[in-house]
């Protein structure tokens, strides 16, 4: 009777223990959505995402210089132990609609690839993509994403929308997930 | 041996028969007549040559050959020219309104334009490839070329990556009277 007595005892302190003191990393909702988002300067909302896990926001020409706003972005982005990433687009790209697209319906596989990711949009119109350029970023086609470091240079990790074949969430979020997550 | 029964009774007489009347649908405008390249370029991935045909029974044919790269294809002349909702522009051959030549017939197309395998459905798509714009046309009397200029419009995408579009570019041709043609 005593043995039951301590064994129910020491159970209720080990759950109590675990409930007051969870251990760290432990994925509490609290846990996995830390990180804050983070709108355009110049206000265009519609084209901005915001959702937990990730930041999305889109420069402008008229917000200043691209290599002084990148360099400030990465700031932010370290700040918030995500890693800055440029993503250029257009309105008129069939596939960048399809990969926000799949962030309106809040596509679980692509918010999960994109987790920890600070993603900065360039419309490649008005950033002028002149003869594969825009200034010193280098690409022939769109959607492309350019792996910045914590100043805001690139670090010479791209890819396009060539790495994967169709464009589908299921597609997309694995080849995404490994080039974001890895080396 | 029935396979080959088969084969010399039904398949070959019938590919025969097809071939005969796609022949005849069909004629060669260029074997019959007067083919001249106008002009050529690559801009956006995306090779454009601009061809005048001519012969004396069907006319004169203005047309432009966009060639995408390899998997690649181009958005449909009849969707709206800012794209649908925005998205995708379509291939476009036209003249330009100070032009000598004259329209005398609708744009046609190669290539039928499809539903895509992406969303939305209503941007219609051209199968991945090569695709010729023609216009029926009335050259302007005369032994004389002529300068004159015609505007392209075209996007070239795969499922999963656009190249920029060109819109209402403006080709320089020489182009001959009708009298330079019929003497030939």
């Amino acid at each position: 009777m005593k043995r039951k007595v301590l064994l129910t005892l020491i159970t209720s302190i080990l759950l109590a223990c675990n409930f007051l003191f969870p251990a760290k990393g432990t994925a509490t909702p609290e846990a996995m959505n830390p990180r804050p988002t983070e709108k355009s300067s110049s206000g265009d909302s519609s084209s901005d995402i915001a959702l937990i896990g990730f930041t999305s926001i889109r420069l402008h020409p008229g917000d200043g210089d691209l290599q002084i706003m990148l360099a400030k972005e990465a700031q932010k982005a370290t700040a918030l132990s995500q890693l800055p990433v440029v993503e250029f687009d257009a309105t008129w790209c069939p596939p960048c609609r399809a990969i926000d697209e799949a962030f309106d319906a809040k596509n679980e596989l692509i918010l999960k690839a994109y987790d920890g990711i600070y993603i900065i949009k360039l419309d490649v119109d008005e950033w002028e993509w002149n003869d594969g350029r825009v200034q010193n970023f280098a690409f022939d086609g769109i959607p492309v994403y350019f792996k910045l470091d914590a100043e805001g240079k690139q670090t010479g990790k791209v890819i396009d929308g060539g790495a994967w074949k169709e464009d589908i969430p299921a597609n997309i979020a694995p080849v995404m997930d490994k080039f974001f997550h890895g080396d | 041996m029935k396979a080959m029964i088969l084969m010399k009774r039904i398949i070959l007489p019938g590919l025969s028969i097809a071939l005969l009347i796609a022949s005849c649908m069909r004629p060669s405008r260029a074997a019959d007549g007067t083919s001249i390249s106008l002009a050529s370029f690559t801009e956006n991935d995306v090779a454009v040559t601009i061809q005048l045909d001519h012969d004396r029974q069907e006319g004169s044919f203005l047309s432009a050959t966009f060639t995408p790269p390899e998997g690649y294809h181009l958005y449909s002349k009849d969707i709206p020219i800012n794209g649908l909702n925005g998205l995708g522009r379509p291939t476009r051959l036209e003249l330009l309104s100070e032009s000598h030549i004259r329209v005398v017939g609708e744009l046609t197309e190669s290539a039928k334009a499809g539903v895509p395998d992406f969303e939305p459905k209503e941007l219609l798509v051209y199968p991945a490839g090569a695709v010729t714009l023609s216009l029926k046309i009335d050259l302007p009397p005369g032994r004389d070329w002529f300068n004159d200029a015609v505007s392209v419009t075209y996007m070239a995408c795969s499922d999963v990556l656009c190249f920029p579009p060109v819109e209402g570019k403006v080709v320089p041709i020489r182009v001959p009277g009708a009298d330079v043609l019929d003497d030939q």
